[in-house]
């Protein structure tokens, strides 16, 4: 399969801050892919770099098999509409529907008639007026209207409502059944969205810790709960990525799967264990920092712990 | 060239700012002339009288009222317009291109406009009864010739300079325009302190085209700026 999004050793550095550090990263064409991550991990600037808008301070990217920045053919196959997306002055919601479909080929007035409605977007206030919620519907009419091959929907949900998140969804899958693209979708709604996703990607502190088909993450990292000294007697050779305790009880996220013999002695001491879901498994990673011994063992993997 | 094209075109996109809110300016600065020169008339001053003409066509309020805008045009052109561009999938080079073909259209817009009120103005005698809003040294003093140039180049000059401290915004944050007024300010002051004591002589030899020079000169300069700020210019 070719890929349509191709980072290799990817860095990107801030003055003294590296917000992506040595990025491999591989979107297949035609998949939806699930980035992933805390509030810093470089979501946003990876999005940035695949979408030519930032280039990286070292490392390789290629979109659609072409470099991205300052490529104009590339980029009208692109649409990457930021979370923090700024207008020009005086801009209202028909501002932008009437220029937009001069940069996106594929654009649907269908489509963008059909989210300006779901949406409730006000026609006559001015676009700097805004909810949050407001903003986010136009920068999902932007992404998903444009049926751009490759779209990058940056944290499309912040702020709206269930009615309208719904409708996201319904929308998406369905114009994307119709006119398959690929999409790099963040977000920190992970249980909500994880049923979208062929592809995931988790970054934390700019570095990817998982770059995995959808299927497969599961099989990554499993949760082990019961009687603490039971638990720590369990994990006490395994990377633990998080713990919680309550009144004498523990429940571990642990990197890895567990073997047979383990599985059988857990449940003897009484101790559950189950596969990590997603969710449990970015929150994990969110909370864990890695032994650089860690790294060199999961780097083995093509995954990082 | 496309992409050029769809840059031009998300300029033009504010329609009521581009090609409206110059003629509301007009019409204030006319209304305001009107206005100063009843109070002129009232307070014994004769319409036509040599006192008058030479009183009302030195009256540069249409520059300056079109000027402070025309250059908030040309800031907000780069500043909140360009990271929209980057959005829509607009590169640097045909933003940029895109940007300076907007702004000659716009100079050309207001030039013609201004020359148009300028000869109905002369035609009707300065509005029936001797008011001069365009027919201002300023502007040519009636001489279509000169105020079509003049005009072109200020409107361009005052787009491409609010571009280029906008570009410097958009690059370095708010000490970019800071940096480049203070390299404003050591330039004109340097070029003073060197042209200063010939200035008698210079002034004597005075030039109408030598604004024209420094008008280009400015255009180009903001351009190139323009262009070398936002070409590694991160919109975040």
């Amino acid at each position: 399969m070719t890929n349509a999004i191709d980072m290799q050793a990817v860095t990107r550095r801030f003055g003294e801050s590296t917000a992506l550090d040595a990025v491999d990263v591989t979107v297949p064409e035609g998949s939806i892919c699930g980035l992933l991550g805390r509030n810093g991990a470089g979501k946003t600037t990876m999005m940035s770099i695949i979408a030519g808008q930032d280039r990286p301070s070292s490392g390789r990217v290629e979109v659609l098999g072409q470099e991205p920045f300052e490529n104009e053919s590339v980029l009208a196959m692109l649409s990457f509409v930021r979370d923090n997306q700024r207008y020009p002055d005086d801009y209202r919601l028909h501002h932008v529907l009437r220029i937009a479909p001069d940069f996106a080929p594929h654009w649907s007035e269908e489509v963008a008639a059909e989210l300006v409605d779901g949406f409730r977007i006000p026609a006559r206030t001015p676009i700097k007026k805004f909810s949050r919620g407001q903003l986010s519907s136009v920068a999902i009419v932007l992404g998903l209207a444009s049926r751009a091959p490759v779209t990058l929907l940056d944290e499309p949900y912040l702020g709206l409502d269930v009615t309208a998140r719904a409708l996201f969804h319904d929308m998406l899958l369905r114009d994307y059944a119709a006119h398959p693209r690929t999409i790099v979708l963040s977000t920190h709604l992970v249980q909500e969205s994880e049923a979208l996703f062929d592809r995931v990607v988790i970054l934390d502190g700019g570095t990817v810790r998982v770059s995995s088909e959808a299927e497969d993450v599961r099989d990554l990292a499993f949760t082990l709960s019961g009687a603490t000294d039971v638990v720590q007697g369990l994990t006490a050779r395994s990377t633990v990525l998080s713990t919680h305790t309550v009144a004498g009880l523990m429940s571990a996220t642990v990197w890895g799967a567990l073997d047979d013999e383990s599985r059988t002695t857990a449940r003897d001491l009484g101790a559950r264990v189950a596969p990590a879901s997603l969710h449990e498994l970015v929150a994990a990673i969110g909370e864990h920092r890695p032994e650089p011994a860690d790294l060199a063992l999961h780097e083995k993997k093509g995954v990082r712990a | 060239m496309s992409a050029v094209i769809s840059t031009v075109k998300l300029h033009m996109n504010r329609r009521e700012t581009t090609f409206l809110v110059p003629l509301y300016i007009t019409g204030m600065v006319a209304v305001f002339s009107v206005l100063i020169s009843l109070v002129f008339w009232r307070s014994g001053s004769q319409p036509g009288s040599a006192e008058w003409i030479q009183g009302s066509q030195s009256n540069p309020g249409i520059v300056y009222a079109l000027l402070s805008f025309l250059v908030y045009l040309g800031v907000s052109s780069v500043a909140t317009t360009f990271p929209f561009a980057l959005t829509l999938g607009a590169t640097r080079r045909s933003f940029t291109v895109g940007t300076l073909l907007w702004a000659a259209i716009t100079s050309a817009y207001v030039a013609a406009i201004l020359a148009v009120l300028s000869v109905v103005e002369r035609a009707t005698d300065h509005w029936f009864v001797g008011f001069y809003v365009f027919d201002v040294y300023v502007l040519g003093a009636g001489d279509i010739g000169r105020l079509l140039p003049i005009v072109f180049l200020g409107v361009l000059t005052a787009l491409t300079v609010g571009g280029v401290f906008a570009s410097a915004w958009v690059r370095f944050g708010a000490r970019g325009p800071q940096l480049i007024a203070a390299g404003v300010v050591i330039v004109i002051a340097a070029a003073l302190i060197v042209v200063v004591p010939a200035a008698a002589e210079i002034a004597e030899a005075f030039q109408l085209w030598w604004l024209a020079v420094a008008a280009l000169a400015a255009i180009a300069l903001s351009s190139t700026g323009t262009w070398l700020l936002l070409r590694p210019a991160v919109v975040r």
